[in-house]
């Protein structure tokens, strides 16, 4: 046999282990409801409930901020993340949050915001202006 | 709707003139790839007319993307707020140095950066390139045209769908938005910029995205030799020149993406150098391939094995350039960037460049491959270019797992197209799912770099001698690699095995790659460029396994959130008080003070370690910063400061503030929550508060509080205040006043944080004190100069005149004859003067009074009488019957002295930037080395 095919062979096998090894860090997006159902850590994505309140109180404890999210399904939650609040939060207009269900509330590790697109932002100001 | 409106105070020209260079832009470009076309299909080559006019073209389409680019900044620099570009990225106070910035911010900018770039590399090739010119200008202007395409601003109906071919960033705004704004004639009057995004307003966003764009760039020309090389049918010749060029690219692109880490790093607040976000990882990629290519090219030259190889790595190199270009500018990553992207539309002519340029690589790949003859016997296992093959093997892995798994949001799309229902997969915790991989890449290409470079091109067996002579170097290389590991990891963890065996392998290929030269420099010197680079990446590596799993973050206090949090460690910020310092991890943290310039705001922060025994400490300080937005209403971003030693940086940077502090809508709602209670107080009367009191110390007329006498008020009065715990063990003296200004009256409250009080004088105090001038009793006096009188039991002296005047409420008209009168007074033993003013002005008298407000006393001069020398003074006196002030205090207000600050330690930092620049100046010494010698 060839070097080159042992060679090709080898890279498959590498390749196809890598695809099974990955694809275990995968998951979809989940929601409120089967973020209860599981300890494993979740991510779930949504928007700001913007009706209830956001809390950041630095003097109090500056590494707790909360706010409640709603999800895919439009549930709304509390969640907590251990972290000062993220600079223009609420403008975000969707969040993904990673963490689990800690009784009633959703504990955050991670987060990720999507702000709005500058073009909108514009529109909004030039109706503003008139 | 436009068409009712006569608009006045647009600039209409440089529109149509940028409309007119977008077209021809694109015409030109397509023309010269035709003439370059016809000139490479002849075969004989004296016929140079068609040579002539593809360089007419490329001259042509260059000064139109000149002329776009001049425009453009015409447009932004005169602040035409008409045009959409202007008005989205640039605004009145925008610095002049960020006018690039604000150029190549809009996607539009970008695009004619990267073909400002292919228009000077083009240069370079018609200039240099000899008998490659017109088959490599043929493809650089293909993709040329391509890119061209993305500014034309056509739509094309195509039944009910509207096909959006490009985006002209010359269009007026009026064209772009439909807004009611716009039924005014005069619209552009009321127009304002939008301005740059603070964040990018930076120094990095002036050198990063042209650096990274001459890389996007050069990649174009080692696949345009290929595919020259292809086309043509001279299907080894082009691998020379590629070589150089690849070379070039592989330098420059990997500075722009470094660029690009070390922005991360110093200004933003990422808290690192690479995240394994897509859009770093889409720049990454194609690195990695050009790097790959450049291995098998140098094979090709000098065994003629893996030409093929090369020309599809060059290829797939260019590719993956423009489908990165896809992936940042289409939207489709959507939540998985911390890079927002503005969304053009074009997607579909996105997708296309990216599917014809593929399709490019494979028709060539495929209709020449077989005339391509590849050496009949093997290459050995001891030769060099099959561990060179290997190692582009490897490196092609290594692009493949990143392309794949930041390509997830591409398969969901493509998934959700046959299957609406699919619920799209994202990858959990990304930073730990590429490491998890790219740690065995990494040791992979140690290791083989640090033993490859001793073998030979060619060789199918080592010598018993050579072998006996590597086996005695390779055991001296791996004790001393052993040694080097052990040492450092009594500086450094390395944590898990899998760090430690990268250690190990990082030190062999430093060690292994540095011995090469130092053994016999002048026989290695060909190989000084792969020495530097190959090290390079191990040292680099070595940074960034000490800095990144070594991280330590000065600021955590694990003990805070432990029964709230399921993790422990992660409350990384602590709350810092102005003036209070505060101890953590062994530093005592001090926030000194703060100044505001322009739009900046500093906090100078004092940094001390505490040894063991008590002892400060090695002190620094940092100047953490927060910058405003343009209308200074609100904190736009937080940018960190780094105290950088030589084995370690110390990265501090603000985390957060109290709401109102960030926002003055903020600020506002919190001050109309407050409750304040009413207080009329005297001198020596205390104030009874919960948990506290405070005490009246004085009223005077010359407050000293600094944002009063910043103002330049007429005048003004304070009232110096104690304020107590009730245990009296706290107490602190401040002042709060009331100011006068152009018959505007301000308050200058007092906060108190450490007792939560909030305190201001309520203007019915200033009443109290101050009299109004129709409520004024005025006595006259009659005199001569050095007379004196009595006034309210003190004595008065007219000194005498002075045409001399400095008065702010006095601005001298020409014609005017003016006099002040100079009346002295005994106060205290000093002796204090009162010049009040006298004009006649259009034959008209007036007079200016002077006022002494500790006295309460008004002087005019009133009359003067120059034949008899007789002057009218007038004299009156405030009426201050009640000497109380009027103080409103609020209780648990809100602390405004706070900061939220991170700090962490990157132990070995500065060896990930030396192994960083050795790497990318291996690039350029080789580069250097094939333009001097012969061997090319």
């Amino acid at each position: 046999m060839k070097k080159m095919h042992i060679l090709a062979i080898l890279a498959i096998i590498a390749g196809i282990s890598i695809i099974v090894i990955g694809s275990k860090d995968v998951s979809t997006y989940s929601s409120f409801a089967e973020a209860l159902k599981t300890d494993q850590s979740v991510k779930i994505t949504g928007t700001l409930d913007k009706d209830k309140e956001l809390i950041y109180n630095p003097e109090v404890n500056p590494n707790l901020f909360s706010f409640y999210m709603k999800d895919g399904d439009d549930v709304s939650r509390k969640v907590l993340l251990s972290r000062p609040k993220p600079q223009d939060f609420e403008r975000a207009e969707s969040i993904v949050v990673t963490g689990k269900m800690k009784g009633e509330e959703f504990v955050a590790s991670e987060i990720l915001m999507k702000c709005p697109s500058k073009y909108k932002d514009e529109e909004i100001r030039i109706r503003a202006e008139i | 709707m436009e068409n009712n409106v006569q608009y006045i105070g647009e600039t209409l020209w440089p529109g149509q003139l940028g409309h007119f260079f977008i077209i021809l832009s694109f015409l030109s470009i397509a023309f010269t790839a035709v003439a370059a076309y016809r000139q490479s299909k002849l075969l004989v080559h004296d016929d140079t007319s068609w040579r002539t006019l593809s360089r007419i073209g490329f001259a042509l389409h260059g000064i139109s993307v000149f002329s776009i680019i001049g425009i453009l900044f015409y447009i932004m620099l005169g602040k035409h707020y008409e045009y959409g570009y202007a008005f989205d990225h640039v605004s009145d106070d925008l610095p002049w140095r960020y006018i690039f910035s604000a150029f190549w911010e809009g996607q539009e900018g970008s695009f004619l950066l990267w073909m400002f770039w292919h228009v000077i590399l083009g240069a370079v090739i018609i200039k240099t390139a000899k008998q490659w010119e017109s088959p490599v200008l043929l493809f650089l202007a293909l993709i040329q045209t391509v890119i061209a395409s993305m500014l034309l601003g056509i739509h094309i109906e195509i039944g009910d769908f509207v096909y959006k071919v490009g985006s002209n960033p010359t269009l007026l705004l009026r064209d772009v938005f439909d807004a009611p704004i716009f039924n005014k004639a005069d619209y552009v009057f009321a127009l304002k910029g939008n301005g740059l995004n603070p964040l990018l307003q930076n120094y990095w966003m002036t050198i990063h995205p042209p650096t990274l764009f001459l890389g996007f760039a050069s990649v174009t020309i080692p696949f345009s030799y290929a595919a020259a090389g292809f086309f043509t049918r001279q299907y080894t010749e082009w691998l020379k020149p590629a070589l150089k060029w690849s070379l070039f690219s592989g330098g420059i692109l990997g500075i722009g993406i470094l660029m690009g880490g070390a922005w991360a790093y110093e200004a933003l607040t990422f808290g690192g150098y690479w995240a394994w976000d897509p859009v770093e990882n889409m720049s990454l990629v194609p690195w990695i391939i050009m790097v790959a290519g450049i291995h098998t090219n140098l094979i090709a030259r000098s065994t003629g094995r893996a030409v093929k190889s090369t020309f599809v790595y060059y290829g797939l190199s260019f590719v993956l350039i423009l489908y990165s270009t896809y992936l940042t500018r289409s939207g489709i990553l959507g939540d998985s960037s911390v890079h927002s992207f503005t969304e053009m539309g074009l997607e579909p002519q996105l997708i296309f460049m990216v599917a014809s340029a593929g399709l490019l690589v494979t028709f060539l790949y495929f209709r020449h491959s077989r005339q391509i003859a590849t050496p009949v016997k093997e290459e050995a296992i001891v030769s060099r270019e099959f561990w060179m093959f290997v190692g582009s093997l490897i490196l092609f892995f290594s692009a493949l797992i990143i392309t794949m798994s930041t390509s997830l949001p591409v398969l969901n799309a493509v998934i959700n197209i046959f299957n609406p229902d699919f619920v799209g997969t994202v990858i959990k915790d990304p930073i730990p799912h590429y490491n998890k991989f790219q740690i065995w890449i990494a040791i992979l290409i140690t290791l083989s770099t640090g033993k490859t470079i001793y073998l030979r091109y060619k060789d199918n067996e080592i010598s018993a001698r050579r072998k006996k002579s590597l086996a005695i170097k390779f055991v001296i290389f791996v004790a001393i690699t052993a040694l080097l590991t052990y040492l450092t990891s009594l500086w450094i963890d390395y944590f898990h095995w899998k760090y430690t065996l990268l250690a190990y392998t990082c030190f062999f290929t430093v060690v292994a790659n540095f011995a090469l030269i130092i053994q016999d420099l002048k026989a290695n010197s060909a190989m000084v460029g792969s020495v530097l680079s190959h090290a390079g990446f191990g040292i680099m590596i070595l940074g960034s396994i000490a800095s990144g799993l070594n991280e330590k973050t000065i600021t955590s206090n694990p003990f805070a959130m432990r029964d709230l949090m399921p993790e422990e460690g992660l409350a990384d910020a602590v709350k810092i008080l102005e003036k209070k310092p505060f101890f953590v991890n062994d530093y005592w943290i001090t926030w000194e003070n703060d100044t505001t310039e322009s739009f900046t705001k500093y906090f100078k922060l004092k940094f001390e370690k505490e040894n063991p025994s008590g002892v400060k400490e090695e002190p620094f300080y940092v100047y953490p910063n927060l910058l405003y937005s343009n209308d200074l209403t609100k904190v736009a971003a937080f940018n960190p400061d780094t105290k950088h030693y030589l084995d370690k940086d110390i990265f501090v940077h603000i985390a957060g503030l109290p709401a109102a502090q960030l926002d003055v809508n903020n600020a506002k709602e919190i001050e109309d929550s407050l409750v304040y209670k009413r207080y009329n107080v005297g001198i020596g009367d205390t104030i009874d508060l919960k948990g506290t009191y405070a005490i009246v110390e004085n009223i005077n007329f010359d407050p000293q509080r600094e944002e009063f006498l910043d103002t330049q008020s007429d005048i003004g009065m304070g009232a110096n205040l104690s304020f107590h715990s009730k245990d009296d063990r706290y107490h602190i003296n401040d002042e709060v006043v009331i100011g006068l200004k152009k018959n505007m009256l301000y308050q200058y409250p007092v906060v108190v944080n450490d007792l939560r009080l909030k305190v201001k004088m309520d203007e019915s105090s200033f009443d109290n004190y101050f009299t109004q001038e129709n409520l004024l009793k005025y006595k006259d006096y009659k005199l001569k100069s050095g007379e004196s009188f009595e006034f309210n039991n003190r004595t008065y002296i007219l000194e005498g005149f002075n045409s001399d005047i400095k008065n702010i409420n006095y601005s001298r008209e020409p014609d005017d004859l003016a006099l002040k009168g100079l009346i002295s007074y005994q106060e205290d033993g000093d002796r204090k003067l009162l010049e009040p003013i006298y004009v006649i002005r259009d034959n008209r008298p007036f007079s200016i009074k002077d006022y002494e407000a500790k006295g309460g006393t008004h002087i005019r001069l009133a009359q003067i009488d120059p034949t008899n020398e007789v002057f009218v003074l007038q004299l009156a006196q405030d009426i201050r019957t009640n000497q109380k002030i009027t103080l409103d205090i609020a209780e648990n207000v809100p602390r405004t002295d706070i900061i939220v600050l991170e700090a962490t330690i990157f132990p070995g930092i500065n060896l990930f930037w030396l192994g960083s620049i050795m790497m990318m100046l291996g690039f350029f010494v080789s580069l250097g080395r094939r333009y001097k010698s012969k061997y090319g």
